[in-house]
């Protein structure tokens, strides 16, 4: 099983190599417990029954004037553990953003990117800023992760993070996979149409906005959805996301799996699809 | 009379998990060198809990299987929602319900220097939404 969307924000490992964290991450992602050691974030791996996970960092340097982590720290905690999958993360506000996307993933071993127009505070369609970053990302063959729907970040603007506003980068990056997690929610319809119409749209399934995960998966999937498109229309395109740690991948996992789907899909969307977008695996 | 406070972690690696830490309790005991008076045992978190019983894995076994069906997941239960205080979802409610029903606090007596404890008697952790690292607190009250 593959987890495709964590943030390492509470590994003390980590998060001891740099005075600012503590302070970056309760400001910007307004996450308030405290650290703990790495063993429990490998636990909740393993409780889960994950064996990797795509850890996120984010640089909103022009926006809040920090990194929640940097990709040189998601590099070090891949030294750590192999059980990481490293993404980076660039500030398209920044004019050397699509440079430092292609030196950082070629030294590090990234294998994705993230972005977060709501805490960065960019337009996703602004061609002058945003387009060199996912011409980048298309040409490093990376996946990019663009952070959509509800951002539960204090400064997060969630208006900037509508789907709908990937339309025209899809049609411009058809070649770019583009992952928007949490079922794009509220926007579902939008999030659904892109990943209907466009083999290159992902979705994950990390949407938590009331109730347990399993309460907020099930009424997405049943009363917005619908089960079965996901199995007659983007079996290929639906990856496992617990949005850790917002909530505990063991509860983001049984979600997924009292859905009920066909074992054939399930399987797809805890580990093949994910291992083919990461890892270029046979679908 | 002394009061001395101790703290101690357990990294816990399961959802749910009992934990034996009667000979970490003792010994912590042991090192205040208090000899008669009252040991309280207590743990940080309302989704854990500390029990004694007898150690053995069958009831040990049957003690989780009871706290999971006087509280199992999947009820309409009022705690399942965003909680900005923590910036995380709270959706453990029934980690909650256990620790209620099983406390989370032990009080034993202090005789001649040892943790007055019957035969079968076994202090338990109680892990009831891991893994995580916690934190207990050992309070000795008592004269040397």
């Amino acid at each position: 099983m593959i987890d495709f969307h964590t943030y390492p924000a509470q590994i003390a490992e980590l998060i001891e190599t740099d005075p600012d964290l503590p302070g970056a991450i309760a400001d910007v992602f307004g996450l308030y417990m405290g650290p703990q050691p790495l063993a429990t974030y490998l636990g909740h791996l393993d409780e889960a029954g994950i064996t990797q996970a795509v850890a996120l960092p984010l640089d909103c340097r022009s926006a809040h004037g920090t990194t929640v982590f940097s990709n040189e720290q998601i590099a070090s905690l891949m030294e750590r553990t192999d059980r990481v999958i490293g993404f980076a993360s660039v500030d398209p506000n920044r004019a050397d953003a699509a440079e430092q996307l292609v030196r950082d993933a070629e030294e590090y071993g990234l294998r994705g990117l993230n972005l977060d127009p709501a805490l960065q505070r960019f337009d996703l369609t602004d061609r002058d800023l945003a387009y060199p970053v996912y011409a980048a990302a298309a040409e490093l063959g990376i996946p990019m992760m663009v952070r959509c729907g509800i951002n539960w970040a204090p400064k997060g603007l969630s208006s900037l993070g509508r789907p709908l506003l990937l339309e025209q980068v899809v049609h411009d990056f058809p070649e770019l996979p583009l992952v928007i997690p949490q079922l794009g929610w509220p926007w579902v319809d939008d999030a659904i149409m892109l990943a209907v119409k466009h083999r290159n749209v992902y979705l994950d399934t990390s949407v938590i906005f009331s109730g347990t995960p399993t309460e907020s998966l099930r009424h997405v999937v049943e009363t917005r959805i619908g089960r079965e498109l996901f199995d007659r229309s983007i079996p290929r395109q639906v990856l496992f996301g617990s949005s850790y740690p917002r909530v505990d991948p063991k509860r983001a996992a049984w979600a997924v799996g009292e859905l009920g789907l066909r074992p054939k899909l399930e399987r797809r969307i805890f580990h093949d699809n994910a291992a083919a977008l990461l890892f270029k695996e046979a679908n | 009379m002394r009061s001395i406070v101790e703290r101690f972690s357990v990294q816990t690696g399961h959802d749910t998990e009992m934990i034996d830490i009667t000979d970490r309790v003792k010994e912590i005991v042991a090192g205040t060198g208090v000899a008669n008076g009252m040991a309280l045992v207590m743990t940080m978190h309302t989704t854990t809990a500390i029990t004694v019983n007898e150690g053995l894995e069958d009831l040990e076994d049957d003690i989780t299987e009871m706290l999971a069906r006087l509280a199992p997941e999947g009820r309409d239960y009022r705690h399942a929602r965003f909680l900005h205080s923590d910036g995380q979802m709270a959706v453990n409610a029934p980690s909650h319900l256990k620790g209620a029903l099983l406390g989370m606090q032990f009080v034993a007596p202090i005789a001649d220097g040892n943790l007055v404890l019957g035969a079968r008697h076994t202090i338990y952790f109680v892990e009831l939404d891991g893994p995580l690292e916690r934190q207990l607190v050992i309070q000795v009250l008592g004269a040397e």
